[in-house]
């Protein structure tokens, strides 16, 4: 059948991958976010505490609920899986502490909520059902102890993705630990603090239990401490531009990814410019991350208002004209096609027909620059603007000088 | 994201234009006697022409024809198209209820595939979406073996798209790209291209457009007066035609329905000839006799009060009667029969939709009161009956009714079932769905003259109880 061929996939690496060979090339390979490190710096704290929670409860042979939230990018997951691989190396070193079964569920990676019964029962027995007949199988396993000795750690990542109406899926997940014979551990991880008590119902929250743990984002020492981490042992950044990229990241957001990729950016600019006669080897500096920042945190928008053409730029100015004149934050296509015209008549241009002026508008409203409201109500059609009023009078302003 | 042409498309224009009829001649001569069957497009068939160009070469990716109705649009593209025998599909968005439908056709006609009782009405592929469409059409045209050649895809009252599937139209005009085939889509539409922009983003390759403007009013008789009758002369047909005209091109310029009714006027219009009492040059003889006729023809036919075919009836036995009120146009027919309290409630509410509340008691109140003079200062307010029908509570139709029947009712459950039989049969309407049982509102939505005839058989004066008509 043909229906191979409409499977999307990746086309084949034809070549091995390249071994880096310069510094910066070294230095970009371990700024790779995918490049984990052994041990994550600036959270040991965070280590500790899940390590001996997940320790205690499989000593005891009890079950029990972890929450993990954080903003993005604070190394959630990062640690979550990190104090598995440890306990993982101590049972192996260790005689004396029980075997477990480790299951991972991720919520984004799930079609649909209910699927994730399908995928703990997989990775539990190996077996396969529907999604009803997984959370019976489930109910009778984590009821009965029969023929199962192991504990069983059950890691839930992207928790608020398995809600549902009727909340099914969730209460499950956290009704299961209780059970006197399941000996299950749940580390449920999702972004925002204030999950349980905002989407999940009173018995589910309750079951959940105050086992809770909030990741901080990121502070520009710690920031500073994983880039410098990554990189030890290697003569590529100046220590200035480490910390510009460090203070710049934990003012918006405190996103690791987000200092690592600009760091790999600046690098890669580093390599580009040619260097100069005094310096003895490329070494990134604050210009390079300084160019790298201004190119991840600059709104484009500015940008595609300078470089509209002249009737787009008009009809923006048309936008702001009519607002400031009616005061309202919303104005009609009509309205605003006689300012349009007005302003062409203005500045000596041959003004423009209906269907020219509502190409014009449709094509700034393709790029996000203004809003139109659904429906296709033509003259009458509400027209606001997506940046405000201040960026396109200097974007404008700029342009006609 | 978006290309234009408009290079290209002024090229092609200027083109069009400088070569017109050279152009449509150098194409292949089965196409001749083509060209020469469609009056009056020569232009847009050149400028459709060299769009076209020969098979072999890759073409414009969508096209976009409008006009009003009846300005050729069909006619031009079908039969360019068929005449040169080229692969297309012509499909027809209103019998599309679902996109499947539309892809399915469409894909069906490209193999040259015909649903019939032998396959049991099945279509060759069952395509659901577009990502299958353009997958399937790649195939289908390797299939047919015409990958060398430009596949046309009409797409007629393609106005209907845009309440299709999101993807359906962006797609369509991307479909050469999208499948990397030489496949030119057809639009014909009535209504303008920026009524489709709005509708969805523009990241989509703008179609070439071209206008099929009307028919003035000597295309509009050159065309009609080609398909002159036998047995008559075509200059007195034309005559014939003119003088329609002069009756109806004020009020219609389109094609179909003058056409129409040439047809259906020109056996009165022979009368006098057939009988003897005229020849064909006495001109100023026979339009003395058809025109009352035509004028006659343009209240009752072109309305469709009278249909066609009775019209042709009396005009055939029009000899032996006379009447032209023989034939009850059917707008006079509004003559309803209803049960006796029916026509009261009905009165009554209509009423209450048309005068304002505050003069009830003027009107219906036994002891009404001394009217004050004050109509001289009163303000000028705007009719009621142009501001159409108000709504109205139940009680206040209740007392109006007991105020205007003179015997005594009950207000039995056969009453007020009456009511909600009236609003099943839309003369009442019911407003706001929120309580039904609790105060009911309603509007009343006859018209004057039927209320009117409506009182006239119970004998009762409407008139004298409406606001607008008393001050």
């Amino acid at each position: 059948t043909p229906r191979k061929d409409i499977v999307p996939h990746i086309t084949e690496r034809r070549t091995p991958c390249k071994t880096p060979a310069k510094v910066l090339e070294h230095a970009r390979a371990r700024l790779h976010v995918s490049a984990v490190p052994d041990s994550l710096p600036c959270r040991e704290h965070e280590f500790d505490d899940i390590y001996t929670f997940v320790r205690s409860k499989i000593l005891d042979g009890t079950g029990g609920c972890m929450y993990i939230s954080g903003v993005p990018g604070t190394g959630k997951t990062a640690t979550v899986t990190e104090v598995m691989s440890f306990l993982r190396k101590e049972v192996e070193e260790d005689e004396d502490f029980p075997e477990f079964t480790l299951v991972e569920i991720n919520g984004m990676k799930l079609t649909e909520p209910h699927q994730a019964f399908v995928q703990i029962l997989k990775n539990l027995t190996g077996q396969k059902a529907t999604a009803e007949h997984a959370s019976q199988l489930l109910e009778k396993y984590f009821t009965s102890a029969a023929g199962r000795k192991q504990p069983i750690v059950l890691l839930v990542d992207e928790l608020d993705l398995l809600w549902t109406r009727k909340q099914g899926v969730l209460y499950s997940i956290f009704d299961w630990p209780s059970r006197p014979k399941a000996r299950l551990i749940v580390l449920a991880i999702a972004n925002t603090m204030d999950l349980p008590e905002r989407i999940m119902m009173n018995r589910i929250s309750s079951r959940l239990g105050l086992t809770r743990m909030t990741f901080q984002p990121y502070t520009f020492k710690q920031l500073q401490s994983i880039v410098q981490s990554r990189l030890e042992g290697l003569q590529a950044f100046e220590p200035d531009a480490i910390q510009l990229a460090a203070r710049k990241v934990a003012a918006v957001s405190g996103d690791a990814r987000r200092a690592l990729d600009i760091c790999r950016r600046a690098t890669e600019l580093a390599e580009t410019t040619k260097p100069t006669g005094k310096s003895k080897g490329p070494l990134v500096g604050m210009k390079h991350v300084d160019a790298a920042l201004t190119e991840m945190f600059s709104s484009p928008k500015i940008v595609a208002m300078r470089q509209a053409s002249r009737h787009e730029q008009i009809f923006l100015r048309a936008i702001a004209t009519e607002f400031k004149m009616s005061g309202l934050e919303e104005g009609s296509f009509e309205k605003v096609l006689i300012q349009h015209i007005s302003i062409c008549r203005l500045e000596g241009l041959h003004p423009p027909v209906v269907s020219e002026v509502a190409a014009v508008c449709s094509r700034l409203a393709s790029c996000r620059l203004i809003l139109l409201e659904s429906g296709t109500n033509e003259l009458k059609q509400r027209i606001r603007l997506n940046v405000s009023q201040d960026d396109v009078t200097y974007a404008l302003r700029d342009h006609s000088e | 994201m978006t290309r234009q042409f408009p290079q290209k498309c002024n090229d092609i224009a200027t083109r069009a234009e400088e070569f017109k009829m050279e152009d449509v001649s150098l194409v292949a001569s089965d196409t001749e006697d083509v060209t020469s069957r469609i009056l009056c497009r020569e232009k847009q068939m050149a400028m459709l022409y060299s769009l076209m160009g020969e098979p072999s070469q890759p073409t414009c990716p969508s096209v976009f024809i409008y006009g009003h109705g009846a300005t050729g649009k069909t006619l031009v593209v079908s039969t360019l198209l068929k005449a040169a025998s080229l692969p297309h599909a012509f499909v027809n968005c209103i019998e599309c209820q679902t996109s499947r439908q539309l892809l399915d056709s469409i894909l069906d006609q490209v193999a040259n595939h015909k649903p019939h009782p032998e396959n049991n009405y099945s279509s060759l592929n069952r395509c659901e979406n577009m990502n299958t469409f353009v997958r399937l059409l790649k195939k289908t045209i390797e299939e047919r073996g015409i990958e060398n050649q430009t596949v046309y895809i009409v797409l007629d009252k393609a106005e209907r798209l845009r309440n299709m599937d999101g993807n359906l139209l962006p797609a369509f005009l991307n479909l050469s790209q999208l499948s990397g085939c030489n496949v030119c889509v057809f639009l014909l539409s009535q209504i303008v291209w920026e009524k489709f922009l709005f509708g969805f983003g523009s990241n989509h390759f703008e179609p070439f457009i071209i206008h099929f403007p009307d028919y003035t009013k000597s295309e509009l008789l050159e065309i009609i007066a080609s398909d002159c009758p036998k047995g008559y002369s075509a200059e007195f047909y034309s005559s014939y035609v003119n003088l329609l005209m002069s009756i109806f091109y004020m009020v219609c310029r389109d094609l179909n329905e003058i056409r129409h009714l040439a047809q259906l006027n020109f056996p009165k219009y022979v009368e006098p000839i057939t009988k003897g009492e005229a020849s064909e040059k006495d001109s100023h003889k026979l339009w003395r006799h058809i025109e009352p006729h035509l004028k006659k023809a343009l209240q009752t036919v072109y309305l469709r009060e009278v249909t066609s075919e009775q019209w042709e009836k009396y005009q055939r036995d029009e000899i032996s009667q006379t009447g032209q009120s023989s034939i009850l146009p059917s707008s006079s027919r509004t003559q309803i029969e209803l049960p006796f309290y029916s026509k009261y409630l009905l009165i009554a509410a209509y009423l209450a939709s048309y005068n304002p509340a505050r003069y009830d008691r003027r009107f219906f109140s036994k002891n009404s009161g001394k009217v004050k003079k004050s109509a001289v200062n009163r303000k000028k307010e705007t009719s009621h009956q142009l501001l159409g029908p108000r709504a109205f509570p139940l009680d206040r139709l209740m007392a109006i009714f007991y105020s205007i029947v003179d015997s005594r009712v009950a207000p039995t459950a056969n009453i007020f079932s009456q009511i909600s039989s009236l609003v099943t049969l839309q003369l009442l309407a019911q407003v706001g769905h929120e309580d039904q049982l609790d105060t009911p509102k309603y509007k009343c939505t006859v018209s004057l003259e039927f209320i009117r005839s409506i009182a006239r058989t119970v004998s009762f004066d409407v008139i004298r109880y409406l606001y607008d008509f008393v001050k």
